[in-house]
Parts: structure tokens; sequence; C-alpha cells
């Protein structure tokens, strides 16, 4: 038998046919380890937590929770004796009881559970004082979203699933509610895995992400690596940080590309000299220099609070982007010349 | 098999069990076919079967029609204008649920037969003189119509209303933007947009038309169902009788099929969120308003006041047979029967639903609808079914194991009675609560589960408190169909057991419509007072 505490062994999860997501394998080492997956719509990410909370069947393979078979072919344990909980994408509350009873729905199971979770404080930091008497049809569909999250982590399960948890909560409540969540989820060692599209919920919430594409877990593993180590185009298209240009490997720590010139850095993976790659560029593995003599053209400019990102047309008409800091002494319009220092050099460079 | 094993559990076959025994009368008609029938079969075939199908027929599109104008009329007039007395006849107008037909076609020819009430009120008022010849008779085909039209026009009107209530304004609007008139808005937007409410509405009609026995029977009008009736009564042959009813119900199915094949694919879903505006009524100028008051008026007026005052007239002016009601007798008894017919319908549409819910299994989805077709079968025909049933279960398998017999329990009893009602009415309860479930996303379960409630739990901590409404307007309605039921209470209620109903009726077949007066008023008005508990409800849902 394994040591992890949850463990998913060559499982196939399948709403249908077309939602299928095959022989998927991951682990959640201890207990407390909060995981994200992520994936474009549709791809059945919530038919993997539906799956791991028993409300559908496993197509093949088992999962093991705490040591113990919940799903496979044979075996199949019923939701409610799981103690999984899921707090679901949409609004889920009981139509019935306002949203106080729903919250203290879920908290009378496991009563007598170590784990101490204080209803007001979680009705305080999901920000849920003024609706707590109000029906779920009275309240906005992110209220609903939160309220219905705080029902599930006062449930206090062994593992607690969340599908989108923050997708249609209020942006100004959002970064305040995923440290708070953080903080609990931590404190109270709530194993967890939280489905998302939001890649930045993802590596900020999860010790591990997993990547899902094309019916196929694609990686999984720290956010660092995931956002740096991108272990295919597949995901570097998903992820949408950076772009794939052509380069030439010309030496052992170096490569050529016709419109940025010689590129240096560490290959993470060796290519002999003289391949023909295709190299990562992010937005931050560039840098602005006004004096450089290599200038591309700004064809777009992003304005992101902290820092501005540049999409600049090469000669080849590639499109790059590169990130400023919004305190730059001067900004570049559209169709202006932008300055790229040289020799470029990228701490690590991931070519495919 | 491993799946079968899963969704087997005691929910699936309580549902299993309970739509199988629903299903039974159905299949009984269904096997007519395979039975031999008497020579009143082709006596039948070569005499009376064409002008029963002919007056079936011409009685179903006379009743259609009227009920469609009356229906969605008064739907449109109070769910879009604003004129006096209009909150008042949005629940009045539902009053017309109180009158079964046969104490309305009681109440016309009470009114317009010779020397009856209209000869009487031109008497007083304006002398002696030959009324009769001028006064006009409602009798016959035209009887039948008009009462079974003005008994259950309130079917299209609620439906109708219901679904003009949740039309958005945009709908409105958008007829003005396209530079319709308001005519043209309400044949191109407005009606069609309803078409769904309008239709269900005309199919509980027409199932109650080609099922109505009391007043045609009163008329003397010839249809499949009095021609069920004969077969059984006169010639004692069930699978004619089965046989006929047959017909109705292709008769029926054929008709829904047709709307459901003309309807293509097109939905008519309004999205609870967004998108959705409450409608502003219009106020109507003082003539026009005048007009939408006089026609409101008038069909409360011949719906339901007419037969209330009419039977009225005659309990004051014969006050006999009012002082020889037991009338707290025939009370309880009505009450005796509503309460048992309550728990079982609502208890078992309960489980059902609950079991095909949880079991997600397409049989047992398939099983239910069948067998809640049998709202089309007549009263008459489910009751003859359960006899014929019992009698073959007492004589080959109770007596094979040599039991005492069981028809004294089933047969004459309340137990029996109580039995058939709920095959009767057992698509109403299912009906009624697989709507109510249909406002509980499943998604709702799955998280009380996933909160460490069992399927129980859920049923009783979730569903239950939920759908409270639902059951009280369900039981309701089944109160107020058992207190009118005819056919049934005849055939299989206990020697000396009477309700308001079997007591008007047997008046009335004895030509003492006078005497039918006071136990059809007394019918009427219990059955308002239900109606009018739950006017909020109905007129919501």
């Amino acid at each position: 038998m394994s040591e992890n505490f949850l463990e998913i062994d060559n499982v196939t999860f399948a709403a249908s046919e077309k939602n299928k997501v095959s022989n998927v394998s991951l682990n959640i080492e201890n207990e407390g380890d909060v995981i994200c997956l992520l994936g474009p719509s549709g791809i059945g990410k919530t038919t993997i937590l539906r799956t791991i909370a028993g409300l559908e069947k496993v197509q093949s393979g088992r999962i093991l929770l705490k040591n113990n078979i919940i799903s496979s072919r044979n075996i199949h344990i019923e939701p409610e004796k799981r103690n999984i909980s899921l707090s679901f994408q949409d609004n889920c509350l009981f139509p019935h009881f306002n949203v106080i009873q729903n919250i203290e729905f879920g908290a009378e199971r496991n009563l007598k559970k170590k784990k101490d979770l204080n209803i007001h404080e979680v009705v305080k930091f999901l920000h849920l004082d003024h609706i707590i008497n109000k029906f779920p049809h009275e309240i906005s569909s992110g209220e609903a979203q939160r309220a219905s999250l705080a029902r599930s982590l006062l449930s206090k399960p062994d593992l607690l699933l969340l599908d989108e948890p923050l997708s249609n909560v209020d942006q100004s409540f959002k970064e305040e509610i995923q440290v708070k969540l953080k903080q609990i989820l931590n404190e109270l060692k709530i194993t967890t895995i939280i489905v998302t599209h939001d890649s930045y919920e993802a590596f900020y919430l999860g010790s591990k992400c997993g990547i899902i594409l094309n019916g196929q877990l694609r990686q999984y593993d720290d956010p660092y690596n995931v956002y740096h180590f991108p272990n295919s185009e597949e995901v570097v298209n998903f992820l949408n940080r950076g772009i794939l240009i052509p380069a030439k490997v010309t030496g052992e720590n170096s490569l050529e590309n016709e419109d940025l010139g010689t590129i240096k850095g560490n290959f993470i993976k060796h290519y002999p000299k003289g391949s023909d790659v295709q190299l990562l560029l992010q937005p931050e593995d560039l840098e602005h220099d006004d004096k450089s003599n290599l200038k591309l053209e700004v064809v777009d400019r992003k304005f992101r609070g902290t820092n501005f990102i540049y999409t600049l047309k090469t000669l080849s008409n590639l499109m790059i982007p590169v990130f400023v800091h919004s305190h730059h002494i001067h900004q570049h319009e559209v169709d202006e010349k932008f300055g790229i220092k040289r020799p470029i050099n990228i701490d690590h460079i991931v070519c495919f | 098999m491993r799946l079968l094993r899963k969704k087997i559990n005691i929910w699936y076959l309580s549902s299993f069990f309970i739509s199988i025994v629903v299903a039974i009368p159905i299949v009984t008609v269904f096997s007519s076919f395979f039975e031999t029938t008497s020579n009143y079969s082709s006596i039948l075939k070569n005499t009376f079967l064409y002008e029963y199908i002919l007056n079936s027929i011409i009685l179903l599109l006379g009743v259609l029609f009227l009920t469609f104008a009356i229906g969605v009329g008064c739907a449109y007039v109070v769910s879009f204008y604003k004129f006096p007395g209009v909150n008042f006849f949005k629940w009045a107008l539902i009053l017309s649920f109180a009158v079964p037909a046969y104490i309305y076609a009681y109440s016309l020819t009470a009114f317009f037969e010779n020397f009856g009430t209209a000869f009487s009120i031109l008497k007083n008022i304006f002398g002696e003189g030959d009324y009769n010849s001028f006064i006009p008779k409602f009798d016959g085909m035209i009887g039948a119509i008009i009462s079974i039209s003005f008994s259950l026009f309130g079917y299209v009107y609620v439906l109708t209303r219901a679904s003009f209530h949740y039309q958005s304004q945009n709908l409105i609007e958008l007829g003005k933007n396209l530079g319709f008139s308001k005519k043209k808005s309400f044949f191109k937007i407005i009606l069609p947009s309803a078409r769904p409410a309008v239709v269900a509405g005309l199919s509980l009609v027409a199932m109650e038309t080609l099922s109505d026995f009391g007043s045609v029977s009163f008329f003397g009008v010839s249809t499949l169902t009095t021609g069920i009736y004969n077969a059984w009564i006169s010639f004692d042959d069930l699978a004619l009788a089965n046989r006929l009813s047959f017909y109705l119900l292709i008769f029926i199915l054929g008709l829904l099929a047709l709307e459901n094949f003309s309807r293509k694919k097109a939905q008519y879903h309004t999205t609870s969120r967004g998108g959705f505006k409450s409608k502003s009524p219009i106020f109507l100028s003082n003539y026009k308003s005048f007009l939408a008051f006089a026609f409101c008026f008038i069909v409360f007026f011949i719906s339901f006041l007419f037969p209330v005052l009419q039977m009225l007239y005659w309990t004051i002016i014969f006050p006999k047979h009012f002082i020889d009601l037991n009338i707290m007798k025939l009370f309880l008894n009505t009450m005796l029967l509503v309460f048992f017919s309550c728990c079982v319908l609502i208890s078992l549409a309960f489980i059902s639903n609950y079991g095909n819910r949880v079991s997600k299994s397409k049989v047992l989805e398939s099983l239910t609808t069948f067998s809640v077709s049998g709202y089309a079968i007549p009263g008459i025909i489910l009751a003859v079914a359960f006899i014929t049933f019992i009698s073959w279960f007492d004589n080959k398998v109770i007596s094979f194991f040599e039991i005492d017999t069981i028809k004294s329990i089933f047969i004459g009893s309340i137990l029996g009675l109580v039995f058939v009602y709920f095959i009767r009415f057992y698509s109403l309860a299912c009906n009624g609560i697989k709507s109510g479930y249909s406002k509980i996303n499943y998604s709702i379960d799955e998280s009380s589960y996933l909160l460490g409630y069992s399927k129980f739990k859920t049923f009783s901590k979730i569903h239950i408190p939920y759908l409270k409404n639902s059951i009280l307007l369900i039981g309701i309605l089944i109160a107020i169909e058992i207190i009118k039921e005819l056919p049934i209470t005849l055939i299989m209620r206990p020697f000396n057991f009477e309700t308001f109903a079997t007591t008007a009726y047997v008046f009335a077949s004895q030509d003492l419509l006078e005497a039918a007066a006071a136990p059809s008023l007394f019918l009427i008005l219990i059955a308002s007072v239900f109606i009018l508990v739950t006017s909020k409800y109905i007129l919501k849902d």
C-alpha cells in the first residue's frame, strides 16, 4: 500500500465520451496539501472532482484515500460515506434555507472532529455577515459561491474539492479571500483539490499544479516549474505566458535567432549544436534598454498595474511580449521603436 | 449487470412497484385486443359505433373551441390589462373548477326547461304568458358542450394565465419595436409563446371531456364513454368496454403526438435569471375597461354564479329535500375519502418520483410515464378493470392457497374505492410532484450527499420541506377532484355509503333535480373553499 494521502492510480474519468480524461495518475502526499488543476473549459476538470467525490464512477484505475480504495471498477463508496466535500461552481445552496442555515447544515457533520473552525470566523472572512439571513434567490452568484465555500469548509471534510471557487467573486474581495483561504486550509490541514482556469490563482493556492489538456494530465508539478519549465508546447500555449520562436543551437549555452541575435543561458535539456529548436520566450526574459541598437516596433501595450506588457513585432513578423515595470521613466506608444538590451541573457533556456 | 445491481435499491423497487400497480388497468385496456368480445361488438359496429365516435369528436371539438376562446380570452384580459375588479377576477374565474359538468348540466336544464326557473322569473316580472315557446332549450349535444366547457375552461385559463404571467415585458416591447399592433402582437408573439401552456390546458380538457360520463348521460348524448358503460352494464362485455377505452386513449395520444410534431424543435423556456422584465399592465379607458369587466363578469356569472344561484334557489324553494339530507354524514364521508386518498396518493407519488430521481433509470422513467397516461382512461373503466382484476386474483391465486376471499376487502369497500382513486388521480399527484422536483437542481441532492446526508435524510430534510407548498397544492387539487368524482364512487362505494356527488347523481337520475340541488350546492361550496385556499398557488403554478 502507498503512503500517500490521496492516490489516483491510472484512472480514466469520464462523464461522457466527449468529456474524458484518460489514464490520470497523481498523488497528494501529505494531509493538508493543496493542489490545483488547470485546464480549458469543458476538458473534464469538474468530472475529475465529481468522480473523486463519488458522484461519478471510474472507468478504469483506482482512487485511494488514506490508503482505502474509494473508487475502482469494483468498489464504489457512496458519496455520503466518503467524508469528501465538493463545493460546486454554480449555486447549490438549499433554496428553502437561508444562508446561515445552509452553512450550519454543512457544519452538522463531523461535529466531534478536532479541526476547530468557528462558523462566525468563516462567515466574516468570506464577507457573508450582511447576508446570513437572506435566502439563496436573494443573493448574487458571487455571494452564493462564498456561502457554498463556507458550507464546505465547515463540514470539515477529509478532502475538500473546490470547483472554480472564486470564479464569480468580485475582484475586490478575491485576493483577500485567496489569502485567508490559503491560511485556513494550511492551519486546519484540510487537504484540498482546487479546479480553476485562473493560473495565478492556481499558482498562489496550490503547492502543486496539474495541467489537463486534450484529455490527458500533461504536467503535474509545483507552480514554479509549471510556469518556468513547461514540459510541452501544449502547456506553453495553454498558459499563454510566452511565445515559441525559432532558433538554432550554436553552443553549450547559446542559440541564435535571426531577429534577436545571440541568446545565452542554461539549457534545461541538452540539444546538439546545430539543432533547430523552438525557444520559449517569456515576457520577463527580455530587458528594455532605450540605448540598445536592437529596436523592435511596438504593436500593442497592456497596462497591468505593476507593469506593462509590450508586444513587439520583429522583422520576420514574430510577436514578442516584453515585461516593463510600470514605474519605468517613460512609456512607448504603438508604432514607436522599443529597444531590447543586448546581449540577451535568459536564466534557463526551455526549448522544444 | 454491475450497474444494474447498483441502481436497484429500495427506492427503485418501491417506484417500480407503484408504477406497475398504476399501469395494470392500462395494460388491461391494451390487452383487450387479444380478448374475444360478445356479439354486441358486431352489433355495435353495424349500428352505433360510428355515432359514438362522431358524437365524441363533435363534443370534443365543441368543448375545445369554447374552452380555448373563454380560457385564453380571460387569461389575456386579466394578465395584460388593468380595469376595475381585475384582481378579483384573477382568482374568481378559477371557481368554475368547483362546479362539475354534471351539476352544471342539472342547472342548465333546470333554468331553461319548460316551466323552469327562467319561466318563473319571466312570469314573476311580466305575468302569465307562453314563455316556454321562446326560452331556448340547451339540451342534447349543445347542452353537453356548454356544461363541459364552462366546467373545464379553468384548466386553459389557469395554465395560460401562468404562462402570460411569466412572459417577459421584453417580448411585448419587442412586438412594439417591430411595429406590431396589439392584435398582431397577440397572435404573433404572445399567444405562440404561451403555446405549451394552452396545449397542456386543452389536453386536460380533452381527456376530461372524452371521459365525461355524468353530463353526457344526463343529456342522452351517446359517446364512446357511454358506449363503454353500455358494453359493461347492458351486455356485460368487459373486453369490448376495454377496447372502446383503447380507442379513446389512442385518440388522445394521437392529438398529443400531432401537437408535439407540429411544434418541431421550438422551445418555449423562460430563463429565470436575466432577461426577465415583469410586465406593467395597461390601464384601459372607460369604455374598454367596461368591456373587459363585462367579459370577465359574464364568464364568472355563467360558469359559477349561475349554477350556484340555481341550486340555491331550488334548495330554498324546496326546503324539504334540504331538511331530509344528512349533511354532516355526507360531509364526513366525502372528507374521509379525501383524507385517505390524499395521504395515499401524495406519499406514493413522492416515493415514485424520488425513486426515479435517485436511480436515474430509463426503464423506470418510461414505466412511470406510461403509468401516468392512465389519466385518460374513464373512471368507469378503471373501476371495472379493478373489479375484474380482484375477481381474477381471488379465483386464481387466493383460492389456490385456500385463504378466505379478498373480494369483500377490495370490492364495495373504502379501501377499494381509495385504491381506484389512486389509479385514476395518480398522474395528477405524480406530475405535480415531478413539476416541484423539476425546480430542484440535481446538484442540490449531490451537495447533501457530499455533506454526509443519506438518501433518506436528503429526502426528509431537503425535499419534503422544500416541496411542502407543492404538496399542499397537489393535496387540495386531489381533494377537489375527489369531491367532484362520480363514476368510480358510484361503482366502488360500500353499500349505503353516500357522498355529495353520489347523492346528487342518484336524485338527478330519478328526475328529482330539485332534490339534487342541496347536495350539489354543498359540493360546490366545499370545493370552492378548497380552491380559495389554494388560489394563490394555483395562479402561480
